[in-house]
């Protein structure tokens, strides 16, 4: 990927966050906070708990908003860019509507954005095809597996074309065998609709398997350590992971990740 | 050395070849009972008092007795049946005979049906023992609905025979291989209540209604007159003389004294105990006999303030007079504690199910124009439609509470404590206010089955919006929903199954509010008129009746649960996990 003809998607210039400012319960989140993301980019954000790296996401999504620095989305404010839906978001819990079926689930973004009936079928049709759902349109979440629940939260997240897309720990309470096919999925769809997507993750070999860049983070108080960049080529596959170069990387990321930790 | 590891047979593992046997037994018992019941009634003259007294003879006899009059006046469809069925036969009046006939055909035919299905059932156990348990089943309820018709008679025993036979064919049931779905479950467990109901009173009747514990009884001296007892007592040689009380009266002066001018009496040196703690007994277990209220108790002046109860008096030295009703009536008695008081099984307290049955089926009044079914039944539907009224009420306003403090946390904290507060209030105090603001009517009665309605509405409708992880808020935040639009598509659907639990408590406290409600508000054609009514005359003809308001009040609060019930399976249809 060529990243000099793409635009700037996300951009961090000193983000601060503090908790409960001026109280006992004071607490420094994030701290001088410098990142660019490029339009198309998959960057994963990696750390121990507490590192701030889903503050991050969240001050990206504009469900809360920075204490100090400028943070822009697509060259706006992240509060005009969350009611211009340019957001996605995928959290760990699938959080799907018990009530409604599978095809209804991903309808519900396109409801509230006001689309019309026929659309709205439409593309929940063409993502759940996508995400490999497509016979599963009738179904209640209850009937699915963890995996294919959260298969319908992406389809969800992609229906009305956000041009960013959160994804929160999305495959955290995935088993391991599920967690690598979910992963090959994503980099598909990702490679299918040139999505921006803003990965936290846990796990050193899913954010090495997947991302462009990965920003490895540290807690108290949350910063960033390094961003170490990933050149294997895509697309990625399941020789990847026996790349030597793949080992390396990982290697590299969970040293760093040491050295963040020893800090304290 | 034995096999440690072998398990041991588990108790019912090792019944198990026994229980076609037991089967077989308690068949047979029940089939034999059956019988025994049948040829009874074969043999009986139509005016028998064991038919007569019948729930069903009862009301061939009203039956019969309303054909005749002004046909204007027969309101009831009993009545009409018995008027048509006069005309087809070419009589002015329907012969009660006629009557009695039929439904003694109706009970051998019944009878003759149970012996059937028992035979059947027998066989069943022997080829086809998966079919027992159905059988079994059919025939417990049909022998559990006699429980209604057969009375409870001086010197016949079908009672206790059909107690016996429900007994056997209920133990049959529950020995029987197979599962217990819901439906036999609750039959099993209503079978159970029905003739434990009966075989309690059986119990407590052949008990005299106590379980007593002897005592030693009173030791006392008995007098030719009350000069000698008194004399006896101003001498020392007695301590105490019990005699009665009216007596005592005109001969000494009481302790404590009354104010009255007691100088003139005769016997100035003694006194009779005016306030005397009567209770006997061991901690809260009574003595029987209870010292008698016209009785009382004689002392030297000086010892009278030692004596405060009949505790005290009980094991002194006592003289009476020979033959009065002290000596007769109270001190030669047998003496003993009283464990257990059964007293509220008594036909009084605790009708016969057969005097339930009956009362539904007599008129309210002697020779009244109408069952008390059907009074009972108009009077249901008219409190069940008060109740709707105060439940619909009361589910708005507990909903939109709700949702304003769901929304609002200023107005959460600020009145919650108020709704909370509101039912600590009784409702029965808070009914006749509501009465003098609104005015005595379906209006008042409404308000206050809403104020009983309304709580666990709005608390559940507060719980549920706020149900909705953090999580799926923010998700919907992240597509620039309005708040607006959140209530509706997220909070509004969470909360549908915490509201709908609400609904169903309230359901069945509407219908109770509506009944209390009707009390302050002088409505008279509710079920509350017709619990009072039959409440405030305590006999044995108007507590059975008290008995079939009760049932019918059940029954109504019932039916509205179990319309919840059904809606919310209607509407919380795809919640499958939850609705369950």
């Amino acid at each position: 990927m060529s990243s000099e003809t793409k635009s700037i998607a996300i951009s961090a210039q000193g983000v601060n966050k503090i908790f409960n400012p001026g109280s006992d319960e004071e607490v420094i989140a994030l701290q001088d906070i410098h990142l660019e993301v490029q339009a198309g980019e998959f960057i994963s954000l990696i750390g121990p708990s507490g590192c701030g790296k889903s503050t991050l996401m969240r001050l990206v999504g504009d469900l809360i908003q920075p204490s100090a620095g400028e943070l822009l989305v697509n060259g706006k404010a992240p509060h005009r860019a969350r009611l211009d839906r340019d957001y996605g978001m995928v959290f760990q819990a699938a959080t799907l509507y018990e009530w409604r079926n599978v095809s209804k689930n991903v309808q519900l973004p396109l409801e509230i954005m006001g689309y019309s009936k026929t659309e709205r079928q439409k593309r929940a049709q063409a993502m759940l095809d996508m995400v490999e759902l497509g016979a599963f349109a009738n179904h209640f979440p209850w009937q699915l597996s963890g995996g294919m629940q959260q298969r319908v939260s992406i389809a969800r997240a992609l229906a009305f074309d956000p041009s960013v897309l959160l994804m929160d720990e999305p495959f955290g309470a995935l088993d391991e065998f599920t967690r690598e096919r979910m992963n090959l999925e994503l980099l598909k769809i990702w490679e299918q609709t040139g999505k921006t997507i803003i990965f936290v993750t846990h796990s050193i070999a899913e954010a090495v398997f997947l991302s462009n860049r990965i920003v490895v983070m540290s807690p108290r108080p949350g910063r960033i350590t390094e961003i170490v960049s990933n050149t294997l080529p895509y697309p990625r596959d399941f020789n990847t992971r026996n790349d030597a170069a793949y080992h390396d990387l990982v290697a590299n990321v969970r040293e760093l990740l040491r050295e963040a930790h020893g800090v304290e | 050395m034995t096999d440690i590891t072998a398990e041991p047979p588990t108790t019912i593992s090792r019944f198990r070849h026994l229980r076609v046997p037991f089967l077989l037994a308690l068949t047979l018992l029940a089939l034999a009972l059956v019988l025994n019941l049948l040829s009874n009634l074969g043999g009986l003259a139509l005016d028998d008092d064991v038919l007569l007294e019948s729930t069903l003879g009862r009301l061939a006899t009203w039956m019969a007795h309303q054909t005749g009059n002004d046909p204007e006046e027969i309101v009831s469809p009993w009545a009409i049946y018995a008027e048509n069925w006069a005309k087809a036969l070419g009589a002015e009046e329907l012969d009660a005979d006629i009557l009695y006939t039929a439904m003694r055909n109706m009970r051998i035919a019944y009878y003759g049906l149970i012996v059937l299905l028992l035979v059947y059932t027998l066989m069943a156990i022997v080829v086809r023992p998966r079919r027992a348990p159905a059988l079994l089943f059919v025939i417990l309820l049909l022998l559990n609905a006699l429980l209604f018709l057969i009375p409870s008679l001086e010197g016949s025993n079908a009672l206790t025979m059909l107690v016996f036979a429900i007994l056997a064919v209920l133990a049959a049931t529950v020995l029987s291989p197979g599962k217990i779905n819901r439906v036999v479950g609750f039959f099993l467990a209503l079978s159970f209540l029905l003739v434990g109901w009966e075989a309690s009173k059986a119990v407590a009747d052949s008990l005299s209604y106590k379980i007593l514990l002897s005592q030693q009884s009173w030791i006392y001296q008995t007098e030719e007159t009350m000069e000698d007892a008194l004399a006896a007592l101003s001498a020392g040689t007695v301590d105490y003389v019990i005699a009665d009380r009216k007596d005592l009266d005109d001969l000494m002066p009481p302790h404590p004294p009354k104010g009255d001018d007691t100088t003139a009496l005769p016997y100035q040196g003694l006194r009779y105990l005016a306030s005397l703690d009567r209770s006997e007994g061991v901690a809260i277990l009574p003595i029987t006999p209870a010292f008698p209220g016209r009785l009382s108790i004689a002392v030297r002046a000086d010892a009278a303030p030692d004596v405060a109860s009949v505790r005290d008096v009980f094991g002194g030295e006592i003289a009476t007079i020979a033959g009065d009703f002290a000596d007769e009536r109270f001190l030669s008695q047998p003496r003993s504690l009283v464990l257990l008081d059964l007293k509220i099984l008594n036909d009084l307290n605790l009708p016969h199910l057969q005097m339930i049955a009956e009362a539904f089926l007599q008129p309210a009044r002697r020779n009244g124009e109408l069952l008390l079914l059907r009074i009972l039944t108009d009077a249901g539907v008219y409190t069940f439609s008060e109740a709707i009224f105060g439940f619909v009420f009361g589910a708005i306003l507990g909903f939109i509470l709700g949702s304003v403090f769901a929304h609002s946390r200023l107005m959460e904290r600020g009145l919650l404590p108020y709704v909370v507060a509101s039912q600590t209030v009784p409702i029965l105090a808070i009914a006749p206010m509501v009465v003098i603001w609104l005015g005595a009517g379906q209006l008042s009665v409404a308000v206050i089955a809403a104020y009983l309605t309304f709580f666990p509405v709005t608390i559940n409708t507060l719980r549920g919006l706020q149900s909705p992880a953090a999580e799926q808020v923010e998700l919907l935040r992240s597509y620039a929903a309005s708040r607006w639009t959140i209530m509706w598509k997220l909070r509004l659907p969470a909360a549908l199954p915490y509201i709908f639990t609400a609904l169903k408590v309230s359901a069945t406290a509407s219908v109770v509010g509506a009944i209390i409600g009707e009390l302050p508000s002088g409505i008279g054609d509710g079920l509350g008129r017709a619990i009072l009514d039959f409440s405030s005359d305590y006999s044995m003809v108007s507590t059975p009746k008290l008995w079939a308001s009760i049932v019918m009040a059940a029954t109504v609060g019932i039916l509205f649960f179990v319309a919840v019930n059904l809606a919310e399976r209607l509407a919380l249809r795809r919640y499958v996990r939850s609705s369950d």
